[in-house]
């Protein structure tokens, strides 16, 4: 073997070891009694100097030897593993990591003083201890059975490997047509079909080779976990879970960047100091979780901390003191909007800059990365409590569902991930205007930035017959926009590979693809078409789509039973089912008047009859027997039609007497009538007056209160004063009515003062949240029910 | 010296270029063309089963694109781990140069000033060698104009 093989050997092998080793380390200072690790540590600079002293690395010889020593007399007990000396034993194999890369790129060595490393190892505690003694980081350690015999490749033979069986596939492919167009042979055919199988098996297990454990992407964790705990003087329990899930070998490339961000956060900011912890309650040690697993075609990682979690009010004013977000719109957010505020560019709540986790302009990069490998990131907080960050990336970067849609004449790419939605430019939910230029697209209310990719990328849009398509895409930002193609034309799964730099640079594409018909195709970065055609990003205009679209969903479409008769007077009206008990059919015999009453006796009662009607031109009479709970009542009508659906407030709300309002069934217009008043107009009826209790009507001037609110207390036997009384005298067994606004500010001044109830009443029929009080203003049985609650 | 040069013509001119850098010269077939770059970047082109950024190199000498784009001849590089085919007008030879290479003398138009590095003697001429690697680097400058 030349010695240049050797080297190379040797390097290979040092890197690898170093690279599990930094774990190793930490976890023995959580364990120092842990003799097998001691060893692993210590064979590894025996095996560094030995091959250095063949291999002529004086440095690497002089390093490793010191560590060497170190650790013989730690492992025959004449010293001890305190945490200067396993920061100085880290400091040698960082050391030799940077002389180990140096010599593999074949550049000089560099230039330090190794002699300051090594006296670190035996000098004497005379640097200032950390204020806090940082615990060592315990790791829990993974029963792992002695791995399976591994042989070390250089990467581009496998990547030649995949090419060659790819290769192979397209040929089969081909063998497979020609076969086709021949005549039959069937012996030819087996034959072909075992190649067939063969080359399909082939292409499975190399595509393995692709695979990785995820250990690799935790193997830095554990001593970046105890580093930064020591500078920050935070402790730290780390979990690492899910070491042997797999994952594509470029995912986890694309991985370890947003990972350490994210632990890095947890530790700087999330995680609080000991004092701090100690104070609310919580062990002093922050719990650290980093864990992984395969759900389906996806790895799941999760890291969850036990810390402060996230504070968005915080966030919220840091958005609006830097002019990003102006206060009407951060009342308008949802939680989940505000705590989305993090991933913005720039907005950092930590106090101070650390030099560790930098301006916080990491989470947006963090997103991105995640983003453009097709995954995506969650966030779980618990303020307070801590916080849970899941980030969720395709098994495989290379291949990914996608659309393929037709533009310029050219076949593009998409991610199916990046595509919201997809609709026709002539679909009624959507309308395009035009506005200096710049185009908008208005879908089912919601207004979003619009272009079209010729434009976009330089093509001529030539004319096409149908309509085009506009996708709906998700930007860098997260807010989608409108992007109008000539066509979408298919969805496949598509094989990925990176483009070249300067394909890439451009910034609108994400990649390429080789479709099965030999034409290459180009992947479309979303993100990157945004920032190409420098579309606005708009913050807030997701709250107050959510309120349009909450109210739409839930405006006036509750409908209730009710009964579809006709009058005596040969209307048609409707009257709520609910209050018919059953109904008669009635003799006219049993039908009489007392003053201006009229009455009919049944069951022994004189029950009142509503209408007044008591003389009739037939034998029988068709009767709804009605009662409102206490009271009973009679209606005499010519006919019962049948039961409808009707909505529960009156389409056209119109408060006459006994009527309600008219109400559009099957195209015909019904009068509704008004149970309430019906019940009211009977002199029977028990009027909750005399109590004392004034209702008091503080939007004196408003239309609805005077024409509808007003008659209707009166009727139902309640002393009604308009405006705030006169002499400003104010019984406390009064009740002030008023809408949300000025008056009820006043209202409430009020009734703090002299001890008188507020109802508060709302125009609309849904209450805005869990904790409003107020009543439905046609919500009469509630209405009532609230004013004579406190009276008597 | 005894390196072993490609010699071909490049936007009239001739060129030679070391073969340590060159994996293959094929003919083109067909471009599919990338919207939104220079005129430099011709497309992209399949050759079997891996995908090759086609530079129109004499684009980048004279500034404007090749008329007949396909079919044409490109020289198949690998640089900085991605494939490239970069156009040629033809290729005539490869041969060894013992003396190998001298330095440029003259002064080089601007337009191959970041490409040419030194000069080859053959067959009586001189062939000007250039590095793959450079059009790629330059290209880039191209585009940020």
């Amino acid at each position: 073997m030349a010695m240049d093989e050797l080297l190379q050997e040797f390097i290979s092998e040092t890197q690898e070891t170093l690279e599990a080793l930094a774990g190793e380390v930490v976890a023995w200072e959580a364990d120092p009694s842990d003799r097998d690790r001691l060893d692993a540590i210590f064979r590894f600079f025996h095996t560094v100097k030995g091959s250095c002293g063949f291999l002529n690395l004086p440095r690497f010889e002089r390093l490793s030897h010191a560590a060497e020593d170190v650790l013989a007399d730690i492992r025959a007990g004449k010293r001890g593993a305190d945490p200067a000396t396993v920061s100085a034993v880290l400091g040698l194999m960082d050391r030799i990591g940077e002389l180990t890369e140096a010599v593999a790129m074949g550049a000089a060595l560099p230039n330090e003083n190794d002699d300051y490393l090594i006296a670190a190892l035996n000098a004497p505690v005379d640097q200032p201890a950390p204020q806090v003694q940082a615990a060592p980081v315990a790791v829990a350690r993974q029963a792992g059975q002695a791995g399976p015999r591994t042989i070390r490749l250089p990467l581009s033979l496998i990547d030649q490997l995949m090419n060659g069986v790819s290769d192979m596939v397209l040929a089969r492919n081909e063998l497979s047509r020609k076969l086709r167009e021949r005549s039959a042979d069937p012996e030819l055919d087996n034959v072909f079909e075992r190649l067939s199988t063969c080359v399909a098996d082939m292409r499975d297990v190399i595509s393995k080779t692709r695979m990785q454990r995820v250990e690799r992407l935790f193997a830095a964790i554990p001593r970046m976990v105890r580093d930064l705990g020591r500078d920050l003087g935070k402790r730290i329990d780390l979990t690492l879970e899910g070491g042997d899930v797999e994952m594509d070998r470029e995912m986890v490339e694309m991985v370890v960047d947003p990972l350490t961000h994210i632990v890095r956060n947890a530790i700087d900011h999330g995680i609080e100091s000991p004092e701090q912890r100690r104070a609310v309650g919580k062990p002093e040690a922050g719990a650290l979780r980093v864990e992984a697993r395969q759900s389906g075609n996806q790895i799941v990682i999760t890291i969850s901390d036990d810390g402060a979690g996230i504070d968005t009010a915080r966030l919220v004013d840091k958005a609006i003191s830097a002019g990003r977000l102006t206060p009407e719109a951060a009342a308008r957010m949802t939680e989940a909007d505000k705590l989305d505020l993090i991933f913005h560019a720039g907005l950092s709540t930590a106090d101070q800059v650390t030099s560790i986790s930098g301006r916080g302009v990491g989470m947006d990069v963090v997103r991105a990365n995640v983003e453009r490998i097709g995954g995506v990131i969650a966030l779980d907080n618990h303020p307070g409590q801590g916080l849970c960050i899941t980030l969720r990336v395709p098994l495989t970067l290379t291949i990914i569902p996608g659309l393929v849609v037709r533009a310029g004449g050219l076949h593009f790419a998409i991610p199916r991930a990046a595509v919201v939605e997809i609709l026709h430019d002539n679909n009624a939910m959507l309308q395009i205007s035009c506005i200096g230029g710049a185009q908008i697209a208005t879908i089912r209310g919601v207004r979003h930035s619009m272009i079209e990719l010729e434009d976009v990328l330089g093509m001529d849009r030539p004319a096409q017959a149908g309509p085009r398509a506009i996708m709906v895409v998700r930007s860098g930002s997260g807010v989608p926009y409108a992007m109008g193609v000539a066509a979408v034309d298919n969805h496949e799964e598509l094989v990925i590979r990176p483009a070249s730099p300067l394909i890439m640079a451009t910034g609108v594409y994400a990649g390429m693809t080789l479709p099965d018909n030999g034409k290459p195709m180009l992947l479309l970065d979303a993100a990157g078409i945004a920032s190409a055609a420098q579309l606005p990003t708009i913050l807030d205009d997701q709250a107050a789509r959510r309120t349009e679209e909450q109210a739409d969903a839930q405006a006036g479409v509750e409908m209730v039973a009710a009964l579809r008769f006709e009058e005596m007077t040969g209307e048609k009206r409707l009257l709520k089912l609910a209050l018919i008990d059953r109904v008669e059919d009635i003799d006219v015999g049993l039908f009489g008047r007392s003053g201006d009453q009229a009455y009919v006796r049944l069951d022994g009662r004189l029950i009142p009859v509503v209408n007044g009607l008591s003389q009739f031109d037939r034998a029988k009479v068709s009767a709804l027997r009605l009662r409102d709970g206490t009271q009973e009542a009679c209606y005499p009508v010519a006919a019962v039609l049948d039961i409808v659906q009707m909505p529960l407030v009156p389409d056209m709300v119109a408060m006459q007497g006994i009527l309600s309002g008219v109400a559009v069934i099957e195209g015909e217009h019904l009068e509704v009538i008004n149970p309430f008043a019906l019940f009211a107009s009977l002199s029977g009826y028990d009027s909750v007056e005399g109590q004392g209790g004034r209702c008091l009507l503080a939007d004196a001037e408003d239309g609805w209160t005077r024409e509808i609110l007003a008659p209707l207390l009166r009727q139902a036997g309640h002393d009604v004063v308009l405006g705030l009384p006169e002499d400003g005298v104010i019984d406390p067994r009064d009740v002030l009515l008023c809408h949300d606004g000025e008056g009820s500010k006043v209202a409430g001044i009020m009734a703090e003062m002299t001890g008188c109830r507020v109802v508060q009443l709302r125009a609309s029929p849904r209450a805005a949240g869990p904790h409003d009080a107020s009543i439905y203003r046609y919500d009469q049985d509630a209405l009532m029910a609230a004013i004579t609650a406190g009276q008597g | 010296m005894n390196r072993l040069y490609l010699f071909a013509t490049l936007a009239g001119t001739r060129i030679a270029v070391e073969t340590d850098e060159v994996e293959a010269v094929v003919k083109l077939t067909e471009i599919s063309p990338v919207p939104g770059m220079g005129a430099h970047v011709a497309g992209l082109s399949a050759l079997r089963s891996r995908v090759l950024t086609i530079i129109d190199t004499a684009a980048l000498i004279q500034g404007m694109a090749s008329p007949t784009r396909d079919a044409g001849l490109a020289i198949i590089a690998n640089i900085a781990g991605h494939s490239y085919g970069l156009m040629v007008d033809s290729v005539s030879d490869i041969c060894r140069v013992p003396e190998g290479e001298l330095p440029l003398r003259g002064q080089l138009d601007r337009a191959w000033a970041p490409y040419g590095r030194a000069i080859v003697e053959q067959d009586g001429h001189p062939w000007l060698l250039v590095s793959l690697a450079s059009f790629i680097d330059g290209g880039g400058q191209a585009q940020a104009a």
